[in-house]
């Protein structure tokens, strides 16, 4: 019997004059968990979502098992033996949990039109005991439960029915470390039961250490397939980027000393139920960092600056004395945010990219001063001038944003605010989902901006790049501050973590 | 205030209905307190409420879609005079009635779904221009004459009748939103239409279903509303949109109360309370132009205080 499970044949698509993908063909084994990996833009999510029903195929085939297989949507795919665990929130509002665990499936409970509720209830509640989802009730509607546990629920949907293949596109990201244990603990599960996991991630050592087999791709071309034990992170970083990804990725300097000069002060800043009491100078030049788990409230902690936080006590006060108290007035003192969660909150998904970018900086992007009346010829010129100097991969500042990779989203993100020339920038979680490529980018730019005497807050989940970029780490527990530590040589994640359980 | 946090979703859903059903109650009767909220009146406001309230539930399929229905007005009138005409004209009696206005309601829906999925504009556009001609329409098959339903066919028109049609539709509602794959899809495709889709989930198809629903539930409710007024007058103009407002109210009042987990529930109370606050109204004596102001004030503020919304969710 073929070890083979899946054939990636010839498989090409555009999207306009895009080619996403080109004539991609290799194979995956069963039992197995098969990585997938290459730059924002590489085509992994094209050609899963090719694979689960979502994209409509253009040329190539897949070939499950030895046969050929059309899935024309997620549904059908799930009947062919293949599902799919996404990045963003995967369960529908107001269904119950049952109910989003068998949308679509519902048939096996319906008698001449009636569906039998109870029993698919009773299903649901066997299945989220089998899995030791314990505390979700199947019978609740699924708005009742977080972010976390409406991911476990989507764990459950995609496997419970034992397919051949399960794609995990880069959803460890969203998840808190309890949950990606969760989600490690299925995927070996999955592939002890001789099944398949496609898996990917943007976290090279979470490939290396949860993967058997890697593909790469890069603009849409196959590039080669190796095995896990075989290769190093940099032999990954090299293969995806196409060249040597060398020095500097994070800052090389050390022992450089922060500025005097207060730029912004957080006094006994609180919002119930999220931070409590959180104090910090941020230093004229600075990168301040702040860790901690996903629930720790360092993410409220950049709301609560940029003034976008609820019921916010406290004070946070520039060094003019400006109050910040809401969104308007941080923008207008030159205060710049990014959301952690891009898609909702930072990019206006279904605009340009000229108009994402020109977006805060309309009032300076006027026919003459004093009129209300915009130039677009100014407009164009600003939205090209800092896409450019971003290198956002683009046919053109009139691109819909919703086209672009989630890397390239995050580009113009932050070419809105450099555009801007804000003096404080916070960047929540500034390279989630994002491919080494631009990481570095990122990194590099962050670097420059400091140079420039620019001040800048990173809140992320992943220490390491805290450790690399900060002049100060700043550690969040339940709420509240519960360390901070300088930038030295020395540092690394065991001291962090500490702080942070 | 903890023990209240406590409660299940729907106790609390029920406990502030009912506290809005009292409370509407009370301010009314302190006003005018002897010719109004009588155990006697209030039967007769819930039984008025019962005809909006069917067209409501039907309402609520459509609505929960992210749809919204301009023709409610025009098909109630159109329905009525078909069934009014089938019954007596055509001497088919009750069963000309029923099913002439419920078949015509369908008949209706399917036109708004039917446009709305095949010239893919919104679905207010869509329904708005469409009740033009069910307007004129039904005043062409009137031939512009009051419609007059004879006196020994009235008997939907009060109790039981009235309570029994009403009743029906209630558990018809109730059965397929709870226990059939359409009242679930209905929910899917208001939470986000791209994922129900990708669910293998035939989008347009259930949205044309919705519509069919809804427009029957508006024939049943023109059943009501003829059996109980007697008559029925076909306007021209739009002037149909009147009708429109009660049965929106009570869909609001539902959609409110979805988070609840009660949203048919939702829908009878919340008519109930939009009559007693219209009966309230001319127990005071007050004139039409302020009790649309204050009952649409009053209704507002019902909604916003029961509408459990997120601090920063968008509300659009």
């Amino acid at each position: 019997m073929s070890d083979i499970r899946l054939e990636v044949k010839n498989i090409s698509k555009n999207f306009g004059i895009t080619r996403a993908l080109k004539n991609v063909s290799f194979t995956i084994n069963k039992g197995e968990v098969h990585a997938l990996i290459g730059e924002n833009g590489s085509g992994k999510s094209t050609l899963t979502n090719m694979l689960t029903g979502i994209y409509p195929m253009e040329t190539g085939t897949f070939v499950l098992d030895g046969q050929e297989i059309h899935p024309k949507n997620q549904v059908d795919a799930n009947n062919l033996g293949i599902s799919i665990i996404v990045q963003e929130l995967g369960t529908l509002s107001g269904l119950t949990v049952a109910e989003n665990i068998f949308l679509g499936h519902e048939d096996r409970f319906i008698k001449c039109g009636i569906r039998n509720t109870q029993k698919m209830n009773a299903e649901a509640n066997r299945l989220l005991e089998k899995y030791g989802f314990n505390n979700i009730k199947a019978n609740k509607m699924v708005d009742e439960y977080n972010f976390e546990d409406r991911k476990l629920i989507e764990i459950v949907k995609a496997t419970y029915f034992h397919p051949k293949i399960v794609v995990i596109d880069e959803t460890t990201t969203a998840l808190s470390q309890e949950g990606r244990e969760e989600l490690y603990k299925h995927m070996k599960r999955i592939r002890d039961e001789g099944n398949t996991i496609i898996f990917i991630s943007h976290d090279l050592p979470e490939i290396l250490s949860k993967s058997d087999t890697i593909t790469v791709l890069r603009d849409g071309d196959y590039i080669t397939t190796v095995k896990s034990a075989d290769v190093k992170e940099e032999d990954l970083k090299k293969l995806m980027v196409g060249r040597e990804v060398t020095g500097d990725y994070y800052r090389a300097d050390y022992g450089e000393e922060i500025s005097k000069e207060v730029v912004l002060s957080v006094r006994n800043v609180t919002v119930p139920g999220i931070i409590h009491d959180v104090s910090f100078d941020l230093h004229k030049g600075e990168i301040l960092g702040f860790g901690g788990l996903s629930e720790s409230g360092m993410h409220e902690v950049g709301k609560a600056i940029f003034g976008a936080s609820y019921d916010r006590e406290g004070s946070v006060v520039l060094a003019n004395g400006t109050p910040i108290n809401d969104i308007t007035t941080a923008i207008n003192n030159s205060i710049a945010y990014t959301s952690k969660d891009r898609d909702n909150e930072s990019i206006v998904i279904n605009e340009s990219i000229r108009d994402n970018i020109a977006l805060p900086s309309l009032d300076k992007l006027r026919r003459s001063p004093g009129l209300p009346f915009i130039s677009w010829s100014k407009i164009k010129a600003f939205a090209l001038k800092y896409a450019l100097e971003m290198s956002v991969k683009m046919q053109g500042t009139e691109q819909f944003v919703s086209e672009l990779s989630g890397g390239n989203k995050q580009k113009v993100v932050l070419a809105r605010w450099i555009g801007k020339d804000s003096d404080i920038i916070v960047l929540d979680s500034p390279t989630r989902g994002i491919d080494i490529g631009v990481k570095q980018d990122i990194y590099q730019l962050m670097n420059k901006m400091r140079k420039e005497g620019k001040s800048i807050i990173m809140i992320s989940e992943e220490l390491m790049e805290l450790i690399g970029m900060c002049d100060r780490i700043i550690i969040m527990k339940d709420g509240t501050v519960s360390g901070e530590t300088m930038r030295s040589p020395d540092l690394n994640e065991h001291s962090l973590i500490e702080m942070m359980v | 205030m903890n023990a209240f946090k406590n409660l299940s979703g729907s106790t609390k859903g029920y406990i502030v209905l009912i506290s809005l059903v009292v409370l509407s109650w009370l301010i009314f009767k302190i006003l005018t307190p002897h010719n109004f909220g009588s155990p006697d009146q209030l039967l007769s406001y819930f039984q008025a409420s019962l005809i909006a309230t069917v067209g409501a539930i039907g309402f609520y399929f459509v609505m929960d879609m992210g749809l919204f229905d301009f023709s409610i007005g025009a098909n109630i009138i159109l329905s009525s005079i078909v069934g009014c005409q089938l019954a007596a004209n055509f001497g088919l009696g009750y069963p000309g009635l029923v099913l002439g206005a419920i078949i015509t309601g369908s008949i209706v829906g399917l036109c708004n779904g039917f446009f709305y999925v095949r010239l893919r504009i919104p679905s207010m556009i869509v329904t708005a221009g469409l009740a033009l001609i069910y307007e004129s329409l039904a005043n062409y098959m009137a031939g512009g004459v009051e419609q007059t339903l004879p006196s020994d066919l009235r008997g939907l028109g009060q109790m039981p009748g009235n309570l029994i049609l009403a009743l029906l539709t209630f558990v018809l509602a109730w059965g397929i939103l709870n226990y059939t794959k359409f009242g679930t899809y209905t929910y899917a495709i208001g939470s986000d239409e791209f994922v129900a889709k990708n669910m293998g989930i035939n989008v347009d198809k259930f949205k044309v279903l919705a519509f069919i629903l809804s427009g029957a539930f508006f024939g049943a409710m023109a059943v009501l509303t003829i059996s109980y007024g007697s008559s029925m007058v076909a306007v021209t103009g739009m002037s149909s949109m009147s009708r429109n407002f009660i049965p929106t109210m009570g869909c609001f009042f539902g959609l409110a109360f979805m988070k609840y987990g009660i949203p048919l529930q939702a829908i009878i109370l919340g008519e109930f309370i939009v009559n007693i606050i219209f009966f309230g109204f001319i127990s005071l004596g007050a004139p039409t132009a302020i009790q649309d102001v204050i009952t649409g004030l009053a209704l507002l503020i019902i909604i916003t205080l029961t509408t459990k919304v997120n601090k920063g969710e968008i509300v659009k």
